[in-house]
C-alpha cells in the first residue's frame, strides 16, 4: 500500500512538474483575422485663445476633420456625442470620457491670432485607449489667410501619426476645367487645393488644353495646348502663370508630357507622319532624344520615381499594352498581360505600384499592378474612367470619370488603393485630367 | 429623278453643315474661303462644292486608320479638286470616338489624318499644301454614346482654305 | 412671324451687347497670380525655448488687458503632461520663427497670361454654357460594398439594433418568469463584408453577387465544467494536491487548473480580432507582424500599462510602432468589459502573448 502510494506520488510529481512548466510560459495566441473599418476620431473645436481666433479655431477643426474622414480611414465622432469638452489646451485629457464614446484618437488644439494677423496653431494627438499622447504637441505659424493650409498641415501630421505613412492634405491638383456641350467643349487649366478649395484658373478657354502635369516641386506645369492651332506641349509657371511652348522641333506635334524627377528632363509623345513615338528632352526643349522607334502608337510615358525607368503604353503587340524601358530607351519589357487594353500608366511616388486605365468588355477601369505587372487589381468600373494620378503619399488615386450620353460630362473622382472610399472630388463645374502635386513645402 | 434626290441630299447636307459648323474644328482659320461663306455649292471652284458635293470627310472603322474603299473614292475626288484649285491648301483633321484614352486617341487620330494625307499625296497633291491636325476625341460631331454617333466621329476631315496655312 | 423677328432682334441685341461689354464681367476670370502662403512649423519645445519663460508663449496681441496668467496658461503650456516624452524636432518641416515671413506681396504679374510672342488676348467667347451634367457613377443600382470588412460577413443591422461586437438575441420580457428581466435591445454585428469589394468587382447588374447573410457563428465552446469544489478526499487526491502545492512556486491562493481548451483559446482569439482594426494602417504597417505581451487581471481585463511589444518582423521600426498601436487598441478595446476566460484557469492566462499577423488582411 505504501509502495503504491509512493509510486503514485512520484507519478503525480512528474505530472505536476509538467503542469508547472506549462504555467511558466504565457498563453500564446495568434491573431490573423482583423477588421478593416474607419477609425473613430474626435476633433473638438480648437480653443480660441483670443476673440480674434474664434471663427478660425472652429474652421480649422472642421477642415482637419473633413480631411481625416475624407480618407475613408477615419470616421469623425459627432460633437453632440461628446461627454467632456476640451476647454483648455493644457489641462489633462479625460481619457475615460473619450473611451466611453469609442473615440480611438483625439485631436485637440488651440489658436491665437495676433494683431498683425499672424496666427499660431498648437495641437496634440491622443491615443485614447492607451491613455497617452501620440507624439508631441506641435505648433504652426502663418497668416490668418493661410488657415486652410495650416489645417491641412495639422491633418497631415495627425494622419501620419496614426497610420504611419505620410499625409497628402497639404497638396494641390491641377486639372482641366470644362464647360459647354460635348462637341464644343471649352477647356481651361485650373488649379485647386486637393479638396477643391481655392480654385484658380491658369489659362483662358480660347484653346483646347489637355493633361497638365506638375513638376516635382509643384511650381511648374507641363500641358498640351492647341493655341497655335496644333497640339504642342507648353510649360507654365504656376506662380506667375507665364507660359511658353516647349520648342522641341519646328512643326512637331507634341503631347502627353511628364517631368522627370529632376524637374528638368521631360518625356513626351511626338507625332510625325502619323507615327507617335516617345522622346526625351529638357524643359528648354533641347537635347531631343528619341526613345522608341516602332510604327506603333507609343505614348503616355512616365518616369519611375528614381528616374531610371520609363513606363509607357504601346500598341506594338496589336493592342494597347504597358511597357517598361530604361530612361534612355532601348529594349522595352511588356508588363500587362490581362484581357483588354491598358493605357495611361503612372508610377506610384512610392515606387511600388503602377496605376493604369484598363478597357475591357466595354467598360473602363482604374487599376494598379506591381511594377513587373504582377498582382493586377482593378479599383473602379464605369462607362469611362481614365487618367489616374497618385496622391503624394501613394495611397489615393484621382482620375477622370465621364458619364454616358449626349449630356455626358466629366468629373474628378478619387479612390483608395485598396479600392475603398470611391468618391467624387468637389469641383465647381465639369473637370478632367487631374494631376496631383507633391506635398507643398 | 436622280437629279432630284441628289438635290435633296445636297440641301440636307447644307442644312446639316450649317448645324455643325461645317464639321471643321475651326483652329487656324475656319476653313472658309472668305468672309462671304463657302460659296455656291454648284460651282466646282468653291469650298462649298468641296465640302458638300465631293465630301470633306472620310470615316474609319473602330481603332483603324486604314482607308475604306468608300474613303478612297472621296479622297480621289478631293485630290482632283485640290489639283484644280491650286490656291487652296488643306488641314486634315483627324478625329476619334470617345471609346479610348485621351492620349491614345490623339495618336490614333493623327494616324487617320496621315492616312488621308498620304493618299492625297499619292494622287499628286503636293505634301507642302497639306497639314495634319490630330484632335483625338476632343471634337466629336455626333454626341451620343452609341455606335451611330461613334461611326460619324471616327473621321478625317479635309478643311481647305485659300489664304494658305496660317 | 413678326414676333419672331422681334425676338430675334432682341436676342441679337443682347448678343451684341454681350460681345461688346461681356469682357467686363469676364475679366474677373482672367488668371490671377497664385497667392503663396507661407507656413512654418516649429515644435513646442523650440517655441518655448524662443520665448522668455515668464511670458505666455503666445504671440502678443493688442488686447490691452493683461493676459490672464493662470498657472496652466503660462510656460508649462508647451510641456504639460509630465509623462509626455520630450519634444522632438521634426527635421523636414522645422523652420525658425525668423524665417517665418509673411506671404510675399503678389508679384506685379502680367495681368493676362500672354507671352512675348504676340498672342491676341482673346476674351472668353460669349458661349452660352449648357450646364454640364455631372457624371454620376452609372451603376447606382448596385449595392454599395459594406464600409466594414470583418472576418464574418454580416447583413446590415435592423434599424433598431445597436451595433455591438457580439450578437445578442432580443430578449422579450418574459411574463411567466418570476423576475421580470429587463428588455434588452437586440444588438447585431455591424454590417460587414468578408473582403473589400471594389467597384470593379461589383457587376453592372443590380443583382448583388453575394448576399451579406450572416453565416452560422462558430459555436462558442461550452464553458468547461468547473471542478467539483469538494473532490473526494482520498489518498491519491491528497497526494496530488500535496505534490502540486509543493511544485508550484506561486502563492497557493491562486487557482490553478488545466490548460485552456482549444475552444477557450479560440474564444479569446475571436474576441480580440473583432477589435483589431487594420483599416487605418499604412501598407508597410499592414505587412508587419508584431508579438505583444499583456498581463491580465483576474476579471479578464487587460492591464493597459503592461502591454508591450516583444518583437516584430516584416517592417521598419516605424511601421512596427503603428502595427503595435493597432494591436494595443484591439486588446484594450475588446477587453474593456473583460474577456470571457475561465477564472479557475487564471494562472494559464495571467500572461498572454499575442501574435498579430496581418498577412491575410493585406490581400483583402
Amino acid at each position: 500500500m505504501r509502495l503504491i502510494k509512493s509510486v503514485t506520488l512520484a507519478l503525480v510529481c512528474l505530472c505536476a512538474a509538467q503542469i508547472a512548466t506549462a504555467q511558466n510560459g504565457p498563453l500564446r495566441i495568434e491573431i490573423t483575422e482583423g477588421v478593416i473599418e474607419p477609425l473613430p476620431v474626435a476633433v473638438p473645436d480648437f480653443i480660441a485663445e483670443n476673440p480674434a481666433a474664434q471663427d478660425v479655431a472652429v474652421n480649422i477643426a472642421r477642415v482637419i476633420a473633413s480631411d481625416l474622414s475624407g480618407t475613408g480611414l477615419f470616421r469623425e465622432i459627432p460633437h453632440d456625442a461628446f461627454i467632456s469638452q476640451i476647454t483648455s489646451f493644457s489641462s489633462p485629457v479625460q481619457y475615460s470620457d473619450w473611451k466611453a464614446i469609442n473615440a480611438q484618437a483625439l485631436v485637440s488644439g488651440a489658436v491665437s491670432v495676433a494683431s498683425d494677423g499672424r496666427m499660431t496653431v498648437k495641437f496634440r494627438v491622443f491615443d485614447v485607449f492607451s491613455d497617452t499622447p501620440l507624439g508631441d504637441g506641435l505648433q504652426f505659424g502663418g497668416t490668418t489667410g493661410s488657415w486652410r493650409r495650416i489645417a491641412h498641415k495639422v491633418a497631415d501630421v495627425v494622419y501620419s501619426r496614426i497610420t504611419g505613412e505620410g499625409g497628402y492634405f497639404d497638396s494641390r491638383v491641377v486639372f482641366v476645367s470644362e464647360s459647354g456641350p460635348k462637341n464644343k467643349r471649352l477647356k481651361r487649366l485650373a488649379v485647386m487645393d486637393y479638396d477643391g478649395a481655392n480654385l484658380q484658373y491658369l489659362t483662358d478657354a480660347s484653346a483646347i488644353v489637355l493633361a497638365p502635369r506638375f513638376s516635382p516641386a509643384g511650381d511648374r506645369v507641363l500641358y498640351t495646348s492647341y493655341e497655335t492651332g496644333f497640339p504642342r506641349v507648353n510649360i507654365l509657371n504656376v506662380g506667375t502663370v507665364k507660359r511658353r511652348a516647349l520648342d522641341v522641333q519646328a512643326e512637331a506635334l507634341t503631347f502627353a508630357p511628364r517631368f522627370g524627377p529632376d524637374g528638368n528632363t521631360v518625356v513626351l509623345s511626338l507625332s510625325q507622319g502619323g507615327n507617335t513615338d516617345i522622346y526625351k528632352t529638357t524643359v528648354n526643349g533641347g537635347d531631343l532624344q528619341r526613345l522608341t522607334s516602332t510604327p506603333a502608337i507609343e505614348t503616355a510615358p512616365g518616369f519611375s520615381p528614381d528616374g531610371k525607368r520609363i513606363v509607357f503604353e504601346s500598341d506594338r503587340s496589336g493592342t494597347q499594352q504597358l511597357y517598361v524601358m530604361g530612361a534612355n530607351g532601348g529594349e522595352a519589357t511588356r508588363i500587362s498581360f490581362g484581357k483588354g487594353r491598358y493605357g495611361t500608366p503612372v508610377w506610384s511616388p512610392r515606387g511600388d505600384l503602377i496605376a493604369f486605365t484598363k478597357q475591357a468588355n466595354g467598360r473602363f477601369h482604374i487599376g494598379v499592378m506591381r511594377t513587373d505587372g504582377s498582382e493586377e487589381r482593378l479599383l473602379t468600373a464605369s462607362f469611362l474612367d481614365e487618367g489616374p494620378t497618385w496622391s503624394p503619399n501613394g495611397r489615393v488615386i484621382m482620375f477622370t470619370r465621364e458619364s454616358k450620353g449626349a449630356a455626358g460630362a466629366r468629373a474628378l473622382y478619387s479612390v483608395d488603393i485598396t479600392g475603398r472610399n470611391l468618391r467624387r472630388v468637389s469641383t465647381e463645374g465639369a473637370a478632367s485630367d487631374p494631376a496631383w502635386s507633391p506635398l507643398l513645402k | 429623278m436622280k437629279l432630284n434626290s441628289k438635290a435633296i441630299l445636297i440641301a440636307a447636307a447644307v442644312f446639316l453643315s450649317a448645324c455643325t459648323n461645317n464639321g471643321g474644328f475651326g483652329a487656324g482659320g475656319t476653313g472658309a474661303g472668305g468672309a462671304g461663306g463657302t460659296g455656291d455649292v454648284s460651282d466646282p471652284t468653291t469650298v462649298a462644292y468641296f465640302q458638300q458635293s465631293i465630301g470633306d470627310r472620310v470615316l474609319f472603322l473602330v481603332d483603324q486608320h486604314t482607308l475604306t474603299t468608300e474613303a478612297t473614292k472621296i479622297l480621289n475626288e478631293q485630290a482632283v479638286w485640290l489639283m484644280n484649285n491650286g490656291e487652296f491648301s488643306a488641314v486634315v483633321e483627324g478625329h476619334a470616338d470617345e471609346q479610348g484614352t485621351s492620349a491614345y486617341n490623339l495618336a490614333l487620330s493623327g494616324r487617320r489624318a496621315n492616312s488621308a494625307i498620304e493618299y492625297l499625296v499619292s494622287r499628286g497633291v503636293s505634301p507642302a499644301r497639306l497639314k495634319s491636325l490630330p484632335l483625338g476625341k476632343e471634337r466629336p460631331i455626333a454626341i451620343c454614346s452609341e455606335e451611330a454617333c461613334y461611326s460619324q466621329n471616327r473621321r478625317a476631315v479635309t478643311v481647305v482654305a485659300a489664304a494658305g496655312l496660317s | 412671324m413678326k414676333s419672331g423677328t422681334y425676338i430675334s432682334g432682341i436676342g441679337h441685341g443682347f448678343f451684341i451687347l454681350w460681345a461688346l461689354f461681356g469682357g467686363f464681367f469676364l475679366s474677373t476670370e482672367k488668371p490671377v497670380p497664385l497667392q503663396a502662403t507661407d507656413v512654418s512649423l516649429i515644435t513646442m519645445a523650440e517655441f518655448a525655448a524662443l520665448t522668455p519663460p515668464d511670458v505666455p508663449p503666445v504671440v502678443q496681441f493688442d488686447d490691452p488687458q493683461p493676459v490672464e496668467a493662470t498657472p496652466e496658461d503660462t510656460a508649462p503650456e508647451v510641456a504639460p503632461t509630465p509623462d509626455e516624452p520630450p519634444v522632438l524636432p521634426v527635421p523636414d518641416e522645422v523652420a525658425a520663427p525668423e524665417l517665418d515671413v509673411s506671404p510675399p506681396e503678389p508679384e506685379v504679374a502680367p495681368e493676362p497670361p500672354v507671352e512675348d510672342e504676340e498672342q491676341p488676348v482673346i476674351p472668353t467667347p460669349p458661349v452660352l454654357e449648357t450646364p454640364p451634367v455631372i457624371a454620376e457613377p452609372d451603376e447606382v443600382a448596385t449595392p454599395a460594398p459594406a464600409p466594414r470588412v470583418a472576418p464574418e460577413p454580416a447583413a446590415a443591422p435592423e434599424p433598431d439594433t445597436e451595433v455591438a461586437e457580439t450578437e445578442t438575441p432580443p430578449v422579450a420580457p418574459d411574463e411567466t418568469a418570476e423576475t421580470i428581466s429587463e428588455e434588452t435591445p437586440a444588438t447585431a454585428p455591424q454590417e460587414a463584408a468578408t473582403e473589400i469589394v471594389t467597384e470593379a468587382e461589383t457587376p453592372a447588374s443590380a443583382a448583388p453577387v453575394r448576399s451579406m447573410r450572416p453565416t452560422a457563428r462558430p459555436a462558442r465552446p461550452d464553458p468547461v465544467v468547473a471542478q467539483d469544489p469538494t473532490p473526494p478526499s482520498d489518498a491519491v487526491a491528497d497526494a496530488v494536491a500535496e505534490a502540486v502545492a509543493s511544485t508550484t512556486p506561486s502563492p497557493p491562493a491562486r487557482p490553478t487548473g488545466p490548460p485552456l481548451t482549444g475552444g477557450e483559446k479560440e474564444g479569446l482569439r475571436v474576441a480580440v480580432q473583432k477589435c483589431w482594426n487594420v483599416g487605418s494602417l499604412s501598407s508597410e504597417a499592414i505587412s508587419t507582424t508584431v508579438v505583444v505581451a499583456v498581463a491580465m487581471g483576474r476579471d479578464g481585463r487587460p492591464d493597459t500599462g503592461s502591454i508591450k511589444m516583444l518583437s516584430f518582423s516584416g517592417g521598419s521600426d516605424g511601421a512596427a510602432g503603428q502595427a503595435f498601436a493597432a494591436a494595443r487598441r484591439a486588446i484594450i478595446r475588446c477587453g474593456a468589459k473583460g474577456y470571457d476566460l475561465p477564472v479557475e484557469k487564471y494562472s494559464q492566462w495571467q500572461d498572454i502573448e499575442m501574435t498579430f499577423n496581418p498577412e491575410k488582411m493585406r490581400i483583402k
